[in-house]
């Protein structure tokens, strides 16, 4: 099915039958093919403590770690097209139903890239919270996210103030939120456990590590938009079903 | 595509008299400011509010730190002479583990890490009072109609913005005084509690006019700012350590500051482009 079909589908919030199929079945694939390759493919990391083994938990923390992050940005430019839209304008609400989608998907990664990297630290840094600049990074934005979504649930009862308001509380916080991704694991004050460039430095991996940490970023990806795809639905759904009630 | 707010963010009132080239948007804000300073000159809550408050928080602090302040001591010269007579063999190792037990909790750059968690706790508690009173007495919508959102926004940014200023030099001294912090570097001391001043009224200015609109309480408010925070104390820790740290040199320190400086003017800049959308209903 078209792309343009899906889209107008997440706008109108009417489903028929199941769209994407060939995309959804590859990401399920993909997911089966990143846990076994975490567990069997990928071989013990050097300079980690023991085995090695605890390093795999890089294969699903950094992921959505990553997530975490580039959701909060799907979420801001949404934000600035819900100002740019008239507020009587009919699509106005579905965008900010889609920054606000892109805020709550980005607020659960930021949980799941907290649990996963305490569980390391603990294992390899011998606790749970070492006051880490990347650790830091990822509970601001969790504090970020939780802070929009309860100004989301402070002006429920109006959907335009609430549109309008959000929009503006998510563009605003792109700038600590920047700094939380960019400068902060960079401060000269705060040293990091975390070892650098891993991700970008070819040879920092072995050629195991590399097929199996993309992969798991793409099928987390593909998971995060199908996510996506069906909160929006849902919330489409129960906007209409609440308009046919009030009329 | 079409501005959803008026792209000239003013008033109709503020137009006419613009064009008559009588009324700056410089003139409104000065003049925003000016009502807001006689009419917390009359009441003076917010100061009080927010110097209570941090005065309370700096004695409740202290009480609760007390223990590390008498461990300090530990850390002091005559106290390892007293060492070396009891323990000599062992005086290295004793000293290493004093230090690293000590270190961490009470240097100078932590002090003002903590003065400056009771300054952002303090703003939160208090710096809506700008835009909430406007709320509560009804006078929203006859300043949206005699002046522009940006001087609306840059009136209550000076006021909020000389509010924790003049707390800031009230509560220095006084924290300096029960906890022992030291100046440090004199000219960089200044600049990072200015750019912290800087900072934390332009984080707070925006997020008091949303909570304001949201009709939101101070549990609110709290909940909104306080994590826009977490970036500016890890920049002020940062040119806190410059503060005490002289041997760095002069561009370490402009670098710092300047990183502490960048945050409070980048969040301005967006804070006054976006500021008319939370202001023009």
């Amino acid at each position: 099915m078209s792309v343009q079909t899906s889209k107008s589908e997440m706008v109108s919030g009417a489903s028929t039958g199941v769209d994407g199929l060939w995309w959804k079945s590859l990401c399920g694939l993909l997911m089966l093919f990143v846990i076994y390759g975490a567990f069997f493919i990928a071989k013990g990391a050097v300079n980690f403590i023991g085995t090695g083994d605890v390093a795999r938990i890089i294969f699903f923390h950094v992921p959505v770690a990553i997530q975490c992050q580039l959701w909060y940005f799907i979420a801001a430019i949404y934000a600035v097209r819900v100002l740019m839209t008239p507020p009587g304008a009919a699509d106005r609400l579905a965008i900010d139903t889609k920054s606000g989608t892109a805020m709550e998907l980005g607020f659960l990664a930021s949980i799941l890239a907290t649990i996963t990297g305490s569980i390391f630290a603990s294992l390899e840094w011998n606790s749970y919270w070492n006051w880490d600049p990347r650790e830091l990074s990822i509970v601001g934005l969790l504090l970020i996210y939780a802070a929009y979504l309860v100004l989301r649930g402070a002006v429920s009862a109006n959907p335009n103030r609430r549109a309008q308001l959000c929009a503006v509380f998510a563009i605003v916080t792109v700038i600590p939120a920047t700094f939380l991704i960019m400068v902060v694991p960079r401060i000269p004050a705060l040293q990091s456990l975390h070892p650098p460039n891993v991700i970008v430095d070819p040879a920092a991996t072995s050629l195991s590590y590399k097929i199996v940490l993309w992969s798991s970023f793409i099928s987390f990806t593909m998971l995060f938009v199908w996510l996506f795809q069906l909160r929006c639905r849902t919330l489409g759904v129960i906007a209409r079903r609440q308009a046919r009630r009030t009329r | 595509m079409e501005l959803a707010a008026n792209s000239s963010g003013r008033g109709p009132l503020t137009q006419r008299t613009s064009e008559a080239g009588t009324v700056t948007w410089v003139e409104q804000a000065r003049a925003i400011f000016l009502k807001d300073l006689r009419a917390e000159s009359r009441t003076k809550v917010a100061f009080s509010a927010i110097g209570v408050f941090t005065l309370s928080s700096l004695l409740l602090m202290a009480l609760a730190t007390a223990t590390l302040k008498e461990l300090k001591a530990f850390s002091e010269p005559r106290f390892y002479q007293a060492f070396d007579r009891l323990h000599s063999s062992s005086d290295v190792a004793v000293k290493s583990i004093v230090d690293a037990a000590l270190f961490p909790a009470w240097s100078d750059s932590s002090k003002m890490a903590i003065l400056w968690v009771l300054l952002c706790f303090a703003a939160f508690a208090g710096l809506s009072h700008a835009f909430v009173h406007e709320e509560e007495a009804g006078t929203t919508l006859a300043l949206r109609l005699t002046m522009s959102a940006p001087a609306v926004y840059a009136g209550k940014l000076m006021f909020n913005l000389m509010l924790i200023a003049v707390v800031t030099v009230v509560v220095t001294p006084a924290f300096m005084l029960v906890t022992g912090m030291h100046v440090g570097w004199p000219l960089v001391f200044a600049g990072t509690m200015f750019s912290g001043c800087v900072g934390l009224a332009g984080s707070a200015t925006i997020i008091a006019a949303l909570a304001a609109k949201a009709h939101g309480t101070g549990a609110l408010y709290g909940a909104l700012g306080l994590p826009l925070l977490v970036v500016f104390i890890a920049l002020l820790m940062n040119a806190a350590n410059t503060v005490y740290a002289p041997q760095v040199g002069v561009v370490q320190a402009l670098k710092d500051v300047g990183g502490l400086i960048s945050y409070g003017v980048a969040l301005i800049g967006v804070s006054s482009i976006t500021f008319r959308y939370v202001w023009e209903e």
